[in-house]
């Protein structure tokens, strides 16, 4: 038993998240069609913030802009699934240097590790400026980058067919796959955050400029975060495609990113845990408003249209004005706790702020 | 032809920094990027909906008493408890009030667009100096240059206005110089709900159309700018919402049909390289204040 707790406190977080995932499953797969759709949408939530945590949560920066990540995801699993001869159909005005797009195929599997490439990708080409950027600065910047992706896939008609939805992608998203996914997005960003760059970025969240005295190269950290993340929303993007098999370029624009924001900021943005409770959370609560809007719970009397945007809003600055830090604050989930002083101790070492362990960590890096 | 085109060029430039300053001022005084300034522009399009059919004036007049009213309660309800926390919050706070708004419009009072029928004297045309001008485009350049020499005048020599810059320039400081946080803040959100008055009601006039999501736009265009200005000051922002007018203007006349699609990309493009390039904003001097 004494060998075994450091290997137990190692993984207790991530274990006990892939199971809270695992119930939000279970109850999908007892439940009807309608919590069926509800919880594997839950769980492609979960896959996002678990990519968007491993940036935001260690970096301390938030990010506007991730839904365009997701975006990529869902365009390049829509080119690689949809079959063939749909694509010709639909893709009649291709530019010559794009034509191979119509031929290109490839199974879900492949194609949702593709997708998790290609915005990876795209992450690798935007990291140099969340590498310079911090605070509201880089708000601004990840939102333009947002602006910009939207403004491409929805005027570039010949390719992305517009503002007209992308049809015909085969359901290859079942909800054990989403769960899978999930529980891999999980240990990746936990993997991440418990690692020598994640431990020295978030150093860099509490104090950035001991951070950087220390000799930690901040930039170089929040760009490898920024790629990794990048890479798992791209995750996100194809199961979501796989899963709805039609999407419109809108489903990637701000109401999106509102949702998700709300998501990891209810939560608690700086904490991984804290981004995957309030996924479930959000997402459930979510469709307990839409069925008041439809008035399913309060036999027929309808609410209007809208009333669950203004309570999702609410709810966002409830939680901002009582709690900025939202529900875990910067804790992690853990069952089993340690000894009281070494807990406090080790708490400030998982959250950064212990100057010896920082001392330690900039002079390996 | 080219005093024509000077004129809607030079009228754009003046409407986008009059959108700039709403968002630059809010941002000095207490570092918030307003997301819901656009829904305060939203409020007074639809005051200029809900009075079409009284003197162009009065709709005016109900436009700003409703911008205003939005933005004052926006302050009351939501920016005021979040008065010390820092700018992301503010950010991530503005989303919630914008989208509070917004479907608190789209429940009620705007399930869909809204077309505003033009009013008659803003269609007409006049010839000015040997040049076709259409009155709208006057319209636009003499109420916006108007409002931005009297934000200039009010900046410049009243007390208020001092009081606003010493406490955009260094809130602390000002306010320990007997500066009134509570005179100062909310007094500028009654200023941006007055702007944001002017620019809906050109808005309206230009677009014809009232609709729940109209205020993105120009609520890009004031952070656009803002940013290109440079926050440091507020002639800076407004610079910087000029040349980005007169800049919009020339791009939709020189840029080739298939690229004006992607406007919005180069424009976004340029502001991350704002942003990593001189952080200060293209126009101010060395000094950083964003962030």
């Amino acid at each position: 038993m004494k060998l075994l707790r450091p290997a137990i406190h190692a993984v207790q977080t991530p274990v006990l998240l892939i199971g809270l995932v695992l119930l939000a499953v279970l109850a999908g797969v007892s439940g009807d069609v309608t919590i069926a759709r509800v919880a594997t949408l839950a769980v492609v939530s979960v896959v996002f913030v678990a990519g968007l945590s491993i940036f935001s949560a260690n970096s301390g920066v938030m990010s506007f802009g991730h839904v365009a990540f997701m975006a990529v995801g869902a365009y390049t699993t829509a080119y690689l699934t949809i079959p063939v001869n749909l694509k010709a159909a639909l893709f009649t005005n291709l530019p010559g240097w794009l034509s191979w797009l119509v031929d290109v195929h490839a199974g879900f599997p492949v194609a949702l590790v593709v997708s998790g490439l290609a915005a990876g990708v795209l992450g690798v080409l935007t990291s140099p400026i969340v590498a310079r950027l911090s605070g509201l600065q880089s708000g601004i910047a990840t939102l333009a980058l947002l602006l910009i992706v939207y403004n491409v896939l929805n005027s570039w008609t010949d390719v992305t067919r517009g503002s007209s939805s992308m049809i015909g992608i085969p359901r290859n998203t079942t909800v054990w796959l989403a769960f899978v996914v999930a529980a891999v997005s999980i240990a990746l960003a936990w993997g991440y955050r418990s690692s020598r760059s994640g431990l020295q970025l978030q150093a860099s969240r509490e104090d950035y400029w001991a951070a950087q005295a220390s000799g930690i190269a901040v930039g170089r950290h929040r760009a490898l975060s920024w790629m990794l993340s990048a890479f798992v929303c791209g995750l996100a993007g194809s199961l979501y495609a796989g899963y709805l098999t039609s999407f419109n370029v809108n489903g990637f624009f701000l109401s999106a990113t509102f949702a998700f924001i709300v998501m990891v900021v209810v939560g608690g943005y700086l904490s991984l845990s804290g981004a995957v409770i309030g996924a479930l959370a959000v997402s459930a609560l979510q469709e307990v408003l839409r069925r008041l809007q439809d008035g399913q719970l309060t036999g027929g009397s309808a609410l209007p249209a809208g009333i669950a945007d203004l309570v999702l809003a609410a709810v966002l600055l409830l939680v901002l004005i009582k709690a900025p830090l939202g529900l875990m604050g910067v804790r992690e989930l853990r069952l089993l706790r340690r000894g009281r002083v070494q807990d406090d101790a080790l708490d400030q070492v998982a959250d950064g702020v212990a100057p010896d362990r920082t001392a330690k960590v900039g002079a390996g890096g | 032809m080219i005093l024509e085109f000077l004129i809607s060029a030079v009228g754009l430039g003046a409407l986008y920094a009059l959108l700039t300053i709403g968002v630059a001022l809010l941002f000095g005084v207490l570092g918030l990027m307003n997301f819901a300034y656009g829904e305060i522009i939203m409020a007074g399009a639809f005051a200029m909906y809900l009075f079409r059919d009284q003197p162009w004036l009065v709709a005016l007049l109900m436009a700003i008493v409703f911008a205003v009213a939005v933005a004052v309660v926006s302050e009351v309800l939501a920016f005021h408890p979040l008065r010390d926390a820092d700018p992301v919050t503010l950010m991530i706070a503005s989303f919630a009030v914008s989208l509070a708004i917004q479907s608190l419009a789209r429940m009620t009072v705007l399930p869909r667009t809204r077309g505003v029928p033009p009013e008659d004297f803003l269609s007409h045309r006049v010839d000015l100096l040997g040049a076709d001008v259409s009155v709208l485009d006057l319209l636009t350049l003499a109420l916006c240059g108007a409002m931005l020499i009297a934000v200039a005048w009010m900046m410049g020599r009243t007390s208020l206005g001092i009081q606003l810059r010493a406490a955009a320039e260094d809130f602390e400081m000002a306010s320990s110089l007997g500066v009134r946080a509570n005179l100062v803040i909310p007094s500028a959100f009654v200023i941006v709900g007055v702007l944001a008055a002017i620019g809906s009601a050109v808005l309206v006039a230009r677009q014809g159309a009232v609709s729940a999501d109209m205020g993105l736009q120009p609520m890009l265009i004031g952070v656009v700018g803002a940013v290109l200005g440079g926050m440091s000051s507020l002639k800076g922002a407004a610079l910087g919402g000029f040349l980005l007018g007169a800049a919009t203007a020339l791009l939709e006349s020189l840029l080739p049909t298939d690229l004006i699609a992607f406007r919005d990309a180069f424009l976004f493009s340029a502001l991350i390289a704002v942003l990593v390039v001189r952080p200060q904003g293209l126009l101010s001097g060395a000094k950083v204040r964003v962030s």
